[in-house]
């Protein structure tokens, strides 16, 4: 999951939490199935990432049991996190309009 | 985010950091047994799970270290880390470590004491505000070469009056006086200076007050005195009540009122004056007048802003006009313009600078050796270095490793360092035979202590490149592979092999630096001064008078009447008297003429030092008696006509023919002088100081007469000269208890003071070129055993293949003489391109002294032994071992 366009990450992050709190491995599963296993590079790469945005106030972190009863981290979207990724989809949208756009017509 | 959002972060981070850890390995390890729960669900094995687990996940450590970024202070971080890695690695090698540790404490030390010296000796260091705007002035003459004599009182007054550089200038000389009173009379150093005096130095009188304008005038001084804080305390128990009060000075006519005490520490610029008299109260109105009486130096302050050469410039149009003026006195007259420090510590300087480049050679070979056994434990953590770049580290990283573990060691070598240099300085100036002005003390200041901080630095770089260096160059990959082992880079060879040149030659300089000045020290100390100085005392005392009846004053005790109590004494064999000894700085100059010698001017105007000796001086200095005789007893009297004069006078006016009956007279051949008659010729004495007299003029000798209340006295024993001192001193005091007897010295001690800043430098240069010799030896005896041990494996083919003993050695210390050789070499090369620069150091020597081939003959026996032990060893390898080596 390193080698994506730089701030893509983030946005997925930002964007499998706004359903709701999870702990990392559960959005590299989320990220993975949800991509149809495209998206499945190094999953360590995942921890850096959430924690810059934990320290960037877009992510609050805490400790919590999992489904199988163990203790886990759990990240939950904060509302600067929530307007970060609508401003990222937004982004997103009008680049990848753009670019598929050009790859159309060209 | 913000760089202060982010630093208030990592700060708050820091109470947390345990915390913190300990949560990321945890969040880490769930992410990892889950994969692993999963995978295991899907059927595989628990071990390709874990493995699965892991392939997935990628680096742990690495992407564990990019998380913990978000909260540290990366730099910061890695240095602790790099310094904790390099005291463990260092503390698994003691014996590493603790040489290499002494090798750096030795080199820094010896820097930082010399560092502390020079530091002390600066301008800035002087303990008068703006001290860098202080100068003496000289009135100096034009003779043969400039010599310096002094200003009178009268051209005093004119550059004061004239000269526009300066904020002020004060008269200064110093003299002794005997402080009478008390229980014992004391003789004490007194500094004569002008009012300003005190207001140039930046110092104010503690108690009372200093001395006014007008106490300071050439008609009728008032009599007032200002003490010292010593003195007050130790004569007149620091009682306030003193000021107001009398002290009687002998021999002044009338008592002296202490006006003022000065705050302790201050001694004056002579550094032991412990009393101050007004420039005039001492000297007679006719002297005051005289423009010709020349004999002190004066003490200014330049105008903010004013270089040394606007000064001198302005001087010199001074002297000029002064010179038409009075071309009398004043012809061929000038004035030399002097910064204090150069004054205090000129002389001194280029010893110092000496010793400071020796001194960092001393430094740069205990570098090569350190390096040396970097490098050698470098190669023996290839595999180690080889691992950690195969893990990731970069190679930014791994040479911060080496470099912080290079300072690491350089900061230990300079905290030994540091406790050295401060014991050193301390032993230095107590021991020193140069005298250092007593405000150098020994103290590790913040300029030392910076400077100390960068040199370790620096040699911490150099010890960290130089395995770095090393490592870049053998292939790293090689490393990994077990076959690379027993084979040494040539270019790692090459490179330590360099580092034993470097060191050799290095020595060699220092101990051909060493030996030359050794050399100096010995020619100075059998220089033929003129007389014998063994088994010599020397004292002076001051004869005080008494006036009897209405006849002149007359001294308590007559001079012929002392030398009979001298003389009495056991263990003395002979005893003289003069107005002034050899060597005691008393000699005083005179004009004089020649009876039908062709016309002079200012320039070979004949000059003469007097001296006033009872008949028995040359013999009790054994000084050789050229042609005619000495005085007879009934010569004895102040009005006698006959006079000695040493042979450069017959050398001069009368070449060839009789001296003996030829006539001279003071002054002018004109003057009203009454002519003397010379009948005895001795030979040239260094009189005034060693190697040289500071001037070539001859020396004349006239009967002693009780005139002078300053006696000289020299004494010749059969037995240790100082042991005499006490009884000498009682036997004077028999004579009359008032007499104060001072300046108590052997006469080896009066030579010794001329060549003590030789004999400093030769000491110091003499450490330095020890530790240098031994630090290089440990140095070769390290490679040579390195490259031994590298080449077990050839050695045991050779031997295997019938080589015997001889041959082994052969190659060992051949391997090693080469280097030896080249290192002496470029030394030898180098220490002739350096002795040019010392040459104002030597006396009498030059670089191709014996002295310096023994020093190299030294190095070499040295080095080829040090050579010699592991090619021994080298000798006794069992190639059958040697095989299995690897």
């Amino acid at each position: 999951m390193g080698d994506f366009l730089p701030g893509t990450l983030d946005m997925l992050i930002l964007k499998t939490l706004s359903r709701g709190p999870l702990h990392g491995y559960a959005i590299v599963q989320f990220i993975h199935d949800a991509s149809r296993d495209v998206l499945a590079v190094e999953e360590g790469a995942l921890y850096p990432a959430l924690h810059r945005l934990e320290v960037r106030g877009l992510l609050r972190s805490r400790w919590a049991a999992s489904d199988n009863n163990r203790r886990a981290k759990f990240y939950a979207l904060t509302a600067s996190g929530r307007r970060a990724l609508s401003q990222e989809s937004d982004y997103w949208r009008r680049v990848s309009a753009a670019v598929t756009r050009v790859m159309q017509t060209a | 985010m913000s760089l202060f959002a982010s630093v208030v972060h990592r700060l708050a981070a820091i109470a947390r950091r345990r915390r913190l850890d300990r949560d990321l390995d945890d969040e880490l390890a769930f992410h990892l047994s889950m994969r692993e729960a999963d995978g295991r669900a899907d059927g595989l094995s628990a071990a390709d799970a874990t493995r699965d687990a892991r392939r997935r996940f990628g680096n742990v450590t690495y992407l564990k270290e990019q998380t913990r970024d978000m909260w540290t202070f990366q730099p910061f971080e890695r240095l602790m880390q790099d310094i904790r890695y390099a005291l463990r690695t260092l503390g698994r090698s003691p014996g590493f470590t603790i040489v290499a540790v002494f090798a750096l404490a030795v080199g820094i030390g010896g820097n930082t004491a010399i560092f502390s010296l020079m530091s002390a000796s600066r301008e800035a260091a002087l303990p008068y505000p703006d001290a860098g705007r202080l100068v003496q002035l000289w009135g100096n003459v034009m003779r043969a070469k400039v010599e310096r004599r002094g200003a009178s009182y009268p051209d005093y007054q004119d550059w004061r009056a004239q000269a526009k550089s300066f904020d002020d200038m004060s008269a200064f000389d110093s003299q002794w006086i005997t402080l009478v009173g008390g229980d014992e009379s004391e003789r004490i150093l007194s500094e004569d200076v002008d009012t300003s005096y005190f207001s140039l130095l930046g110092v104010a009188p503690a108690l009372g007050r200093t001395f006014r304008a007008d106490e300071n005038v050439a008609s009728a001084p008032p009599a007032v005195v200002v003490l010292s804080d010593g003195l007050w305390r130790r004569r007149f128990n620091a009682d306030p009540a003193i000021l107001g009060h009398s002290v009687t000075l002998c021999c002044a006519p009338r008592p002296y009122t202490v006006i003022g005490i000065m705050p302790a520490g201050f001694k004056g610029l002579s550094d032991t004056a412990e009393l101050w008299l007004p420039f005039t109260a001492w000297a007679s109105a006719d002297v005051l007048a005289a423009r010709g009486a020349r004999g002190f130096t004066v003490l200014a302050r330049l105008k903010r802003g004013i270089s040394m050469s606007t000064a001198q410039a302005d001087l010199d149009m001074i002297s000029r006009r002064l010179e038409q003026a009075y071309p009398q006195t004043n012809e061929k007259r000038a004035v030399e313009v002097s910064p204090l420090d150069v004054e205090l510590f000129g002389s001194l300087r280029p010893a110092l600078r000496t010793l400071m480049a020796a001194v960092s050679f001393v430094l740069l070979i205990a570098c090569a050796n350190v390096s040396n056994l970097l490098i050698a434990r470098s190669e023996a953590r290839q595999r180690e270095i080889a691992v950690r770049t195969a893990l990731g580290a970069g190679w930014r990283r791994l040479l911060a490793q080496l470099v912080t573990e290079g300072c690491v060691l350089a900061s230990m070598g300079a905290l030994a360092g540091l406790a050295l240099a401060y014991a050193a300085t301390r032993a230095l100036l107590a021991t020193s035979p140069v005298t250092f002005p007593s405000f150098v003390t020994p103290h590790i200041d913040l300029r030392v202590a910076l400077f100390t901080v960068a040199v370790s630095m620096a040699c911490g770089i150099v010890l960290g490149l130089a395995p770095a260096m090393h490592a870049r160059v053998s292939r790293l990959a090689d490393a990994l592979k077990d076959s690379a082992r027993g084979s040494e880079g040539r270019s790692s060879q090459r490179v330590r092999s360099a580092l034993v040149v470097v060191e050799v030659s290095l020595a060699v300089v220092l101990l051909v630096g060493a030996g030359l000045m050794i050399r100096s020290v010995r020619n100075l100390a059998a220089l033929d001064p003129g007389f014998d100085p063994r088994s010599l005392l020397t004292l002076h005392a001051s004869i005080p008078r008494t006036a009897v009846g209405t006849g002149p004053a007359r001294p308590v005790v007559e001079g012929r009447a002392l030398l009979d109590r001298l003389r009495a004494i056991p263990g003395v064999s002979d005893v003289a008297l003069g107005n002034d000894l050899p060597l005691d700085g008393g000699a005083g100059a005179s004009f004089y003429a020649a009876e039908g010698m062709p016309p002079v001017n200012a320039q070979n105007m004949p000059r003469i030092y007097v001296h006033r000796v009872t008949p028995g001086f040359f013999s009790a200095l054994r000084m050789p008696l050229r042609a005619g005789r000495t005085f007879t007893e009934a010569e004895v009297s102040p009005t006698s006509p006959a006079v000695i004069v040493s042979e450069n006078v017959v050398k001069r006016f009368w070449p060839g023919q009789d001296p003996i009956g030829k006539r001279i007279k003071f002054g002018s051949e004109t003057s009203n002088n009454p002519w003397m008659s010379i009948v005895g010729v001795v030979g040239e004495v260094k009189y005034r100081a060693l190697p040289e007299n500071p001037t070539a003029d001859p020396d004349m000798y006239l009967p002693f007469a009780d005139r002078n209340a300053l006696v000289g006295i020299v004494v010749r024993t059969t037995i240790p000269p100082a042991s005499l001192a006490p009884a000498v001193r009682a036997a004077i005091r028999s004579a009359d208890p008032s007499i104060p007897v001072y300046s108590v010295a052997t006469m080896d001690d009066l030579t010794g003071q001329q060549t003590a800043q030789s004999r400093f430098t030769m000491w110091l240069m003499g450490i330095f070129a020890a530790c240098a010799l031994m630090l290089a030896v440990v140095g070769i005896y390290g490679v040579m055993s390195y490259l031994v041990a590298q080449r077990t494996r050839e050695i045991g083919i050779r031997l295997a293949l019938g080589a015997d003993h001889g041959d082994i050695l052969r190659l060992v210390v051949g391997n090693g003489a080469r280097l030896i050789g080249a290192g002496i070499a470029i030394g030898i090369a180098a220490s002739l391109a350096l002795s040019r620069l010392v040459s104002t150091l030597l006396f009498g020597v030059t670089a191709a002294d014996p002295a310096a081939a023994a020093a190299v003959a030294v190095l070499a026996a040295v080095a080829v032994v040090a050579c010699y032990l592991p090619a021994a060893r080298a000798t006794r390898i069992n190639p059958i071992r040697a095989l299995r080596y690897d």
